[in-house]
């Protein structure tokens, strides 16, 4: 892996994350809201896994096993939490979701 | 000696907490045998140092000790403080047996007992102290105990006024000693006597004048002099027999103790000796210009003790220690005589102390009419009682040492003396009654006896200071003096004598002339009966109204400034304004917790960019 490829695939990496965090701000939906921090977190991936081949170092690798982890505990408490709302109230709108305010 | 404290502060301890749950007869008992077992204890000590020489010395207690220094508090019993010790426990004494009867029927018996006591233990306090740290404790208790005592009848506003003017005046004077024990302090590293005085030699004059004056502050408000006597004639809004003990015989003397047993400072700092004789002067003079124009007994006495006072200064200001001090003792026995003479006389007409209503008491009460006579003729300087031999010993040492102007000045203050006690004598006992006032009060033994002991001694005591044949208290005293270096001046009989007993023949045949019966002066005062005596001498120049007008009302004005301008806006303000920044702080932060997640990723988001571009960019 040289210089040139791993530019593409920080790039790449780069705009991955954007999309997903315009998206996190953008969608109204809670599914959708959590796909794109799927989307953030398999970037940040990406540019792990990139650098550690260009690297030649375990460590990338080693952190993107951490990565994969959280983003799997998390999906799996976030979409806990998605289908009780959804069943609490139907929301398809996280704007609805307000109440917790100071 | 700590006996000489601690039987009368037991005492007031004692009848305080059982003030309830005594009779009258016993409360004034018990009362009257604390100070009289203090006064048999005053005399042992009497006797103890006339056998030693030497003076007594006790310490109490033992404050600090380290390693070749120790500092303790203690009783010293020299000539001065076993004088005033004797007249203060043997005057308290009989005034309390006096008061046993007098305040019997008062509701509050226990508690006047109570602090009568405590007043006695006070001023023993002062005058036993070997220090100026115990002194001034003392003078500051006596103080409160004058505040309790003139307002002891607290339901009457005159007498919690005047309880409250007394205090603040007497303030004023403490604000004085402590500044003069801070500079004595500063200069002597010590406050006790043997050690202040020792090295008094080797002390800065102006330090030594400073203290002086500073301690003449104090002096000249505990003594009702010129210009913080004020609170003097309100003061006997009190009880009589307060009025007697305190403010005649013993509290207001705590002045001139003060200026003798501090003399060797005041030997040393001329200016500070001058300003004590003029203050006592000035005070005699003034003292005795307004009580000639006086219309209630009590005040009539109160300036008289005002000017005697003056005279006790004044002899302290020209080094006579040992006349001023005699003329303490005379005056102790006469005033107080005078004092309980007017109890006796307000007691028998229900109330009344007003002398434009009295007159022909001489044939209804024949006891008040002689002993009262024998008071008058001791003041006035009458041959042979004491007032004559004491008040010629100051005037002679007076003019012995120079002081002409100030020799005039006493001269006519004695004839004026005259004048006054001889005018309040005839409205009082002579000619006929100008009201009527039906069937008055008989006094009792309780009040006759102390009455009685009193005119004895104020008639012979004079005999024990004949100059040149008896001189006992020059003798006793004289050693105190003499001790620091002092030689007390004396005066034979001469020339001077003749003119002060002129002076005050004068006087009395004035007095009796315009006011005895039929004349006219009598009638026209008499006639004034009922209204409140005008003009500046009777007003005592209205100094007392400048003070209420002029310092009174600047206290008032800068309360209203403070209370109602400063403590609103500034204080409130500042303390209400660091609550409202932090309310405002609070309510925009709140603001960040919206409860809106989209925004919480917005704001995670901006927080990204910032930080990205402080580290690409910076």
């Amino acid at each position: 892996m040289n210089g040139d490829m791993v530019q593409g695939y920080v790039a790449l990496s780069g705009i991955l994350f954007v999309i997903g965090a315009c998206g996190l701000m953008v969608r109204r939906s809670p599914l959708v809201m959590l796909m794109c921090v799927e989307i953030m977190l398999n970037a940040a991936n990406l540019a792990f896994v990139a650098f550690a081949r260009y690297l030649g170092n375990m460590e990338g690798h080693v952190f993107t096993f951490l990565v994969v982890t959280v983003a799997a505990a998390e999906v799996a408490i976030g979409l806990a939490v998605i289908v009780l709302l959804f069943r609490k109230r139907d929301a398809a709108d996280v704007d609805d979701v307000n109440t917790l305010r100071g | 000696m700590v006996w000489i404290l601690l039987f009368p502060l037991i005492g007031a301890a004692g009848l305080a907490l059982g003030r309830n749950h005594l009779s009258p007869r016993l409360i004034g008992t018990l009362g009257s045998g604390a100070v009289g077992a203090a006064f048999l204890v005053a005399l042992s000590a009497l006797a103890s140092y006339n056998r030693a020489g030497e003076p007594l010395v006790q310490t109490v207690f033992t404050w600090a000790k380290g390693s070749g220094f120790e500092v303790s508090f203690g009783l010293l019993g020299d000539p001065i403080s076993l004088w005033w010790l004797v007249v203060v426990t043997g005057v308290g004494f009989l005034i309390h047996v006096y008061a046993s009867e007098y305040m019997a029927e008062d509701p509050g018996v226990g508690r006047f007992f109570a602090k009568l006591n405590y007043f006695v233990f006070a001023m023993s306090l002062l005058v036993l102290a070997d220090n100026f740290v115990g002194l001034l404790i003392g003078w500051a208790n006596v103080g409160l105990a004058s505040f309790m005592l003139i307002g002891f009848w607290n339901y009457k506003p005159e007498a919690a006024a005047a309880a409250k003017k007394a205090f603040l005046l007497n303030v004023i004077g403490e604000v004085g000693i402590i500044l003069g024990l801070a500079l004595m302090f500063m200069e002597f590293r010590s406050l006790t006597f043997a050690e202040v005085f020792a090295k008094v030699g080797e002390a800065d004059p102006g330090v030594l004048t400073g203290i002086g004056l500073l301690l003449l502050v104090g002096a000249t408000a505990k003594s009702a002099q010129l210009p913080l006597f004020t609170w003097l004639p309100d003061a006997m809004q009190g009880p009589t027999p307060v009025s007697a003990l305190m403010h005649a015989a013993t509290m207001v003397t705590a002045g001139v103790y003060l200026m003798a047993r501090a003399f060797p400072i005041y030997q040393a700092s001329e200016a500070a000796l001058t300003a004590v004789a003029w203050v006592g002067a000035l005070t005699a003079l003034t003292g005795a210009v307004v009580a000639t124009r006086q219309v209630d007994i009590k005040r009539v006495l109160a300036y008289s003790t005002m000017s005697q006072l003056g005279y006790m200064m004044l002899g302290a200001g020209v080094g006579a220690y040992t006349a001023s001090l005699f003329h303490f003792f005379t005056h102790a026995f006469f005033k107080a005589l005078l004092f309980l003479g007017a109890g006796m006389i307000a007691h028998y007409l229900h109330g009344e102390q007003d002398i434009r209503r009295m007159g022909g008491l001489a044939k209804k009460q024949p006891f008040v009419y002689w002993t009262f006579l024998i008071g008058v003729l001791a003041i006035a300087g009458a041959p042979p009682f004491a007032g004559f031999f004491s008040k010629d010993e100051i005037l002679g040492a007076v003019l012995e040492e120079g002081h002409v102007v100030l020799w005039v000045i006493g001269v006519v203050v004695a004839g004026l003396t005259a004048y006054y006690m001889t005018r309040l004598f005839a409205l009082v006992f002579a000619g006929e009654p100008a009201q009527e006032h039906g069937h008055g009060h008989e006094s009792g033994v309780a009040m006759k006896l102390p009455v009685a002991v009193l005119a004895l001694l104020s008639a012979v005591s004079g005999l024990i200071a004949i100059p040149g044949v008896t001189a006992v208290p020059a003798h006793f005293l004289e050693p105190a003096f003499l001790r620091y270096g002092h030689h007390v001046p004396h005066a034979g009989i001469g020339w001077p004598v003749a003119v002060v007993l002129i002076a005050a023949a004068a006087g009395a045949y004035l007095a009796a002339k315009a006011y005895g019966p039929g004349g006219a002066a009598r009638q026209a005062l008499v006639a004034t009966a009922g209204t409140p005596p005008r003009g500046a001498l009777a007003n005592a120049f209205y100094i007392d109204d400048l003070y209420q007008k002029g310092v009174g009302g600047l206290v008032t004005g800068i309360s209203i400034v403070v209370g109602r301008g400063v403590d609103p806006y500034v204080i409130d303000g500042a303390v209400n304004g660091i609550a409202m920044v932090a309310k405002d702080i609070a309510e925009g932060l709140r603001r960040l917790h919206g409860g809106y997640v989209r925004r919480y990723a917005l704001t995670l988001f901006a927080g990204v960019a910032v930080f990205m571009i402080y580290y690409i960019l910076i």
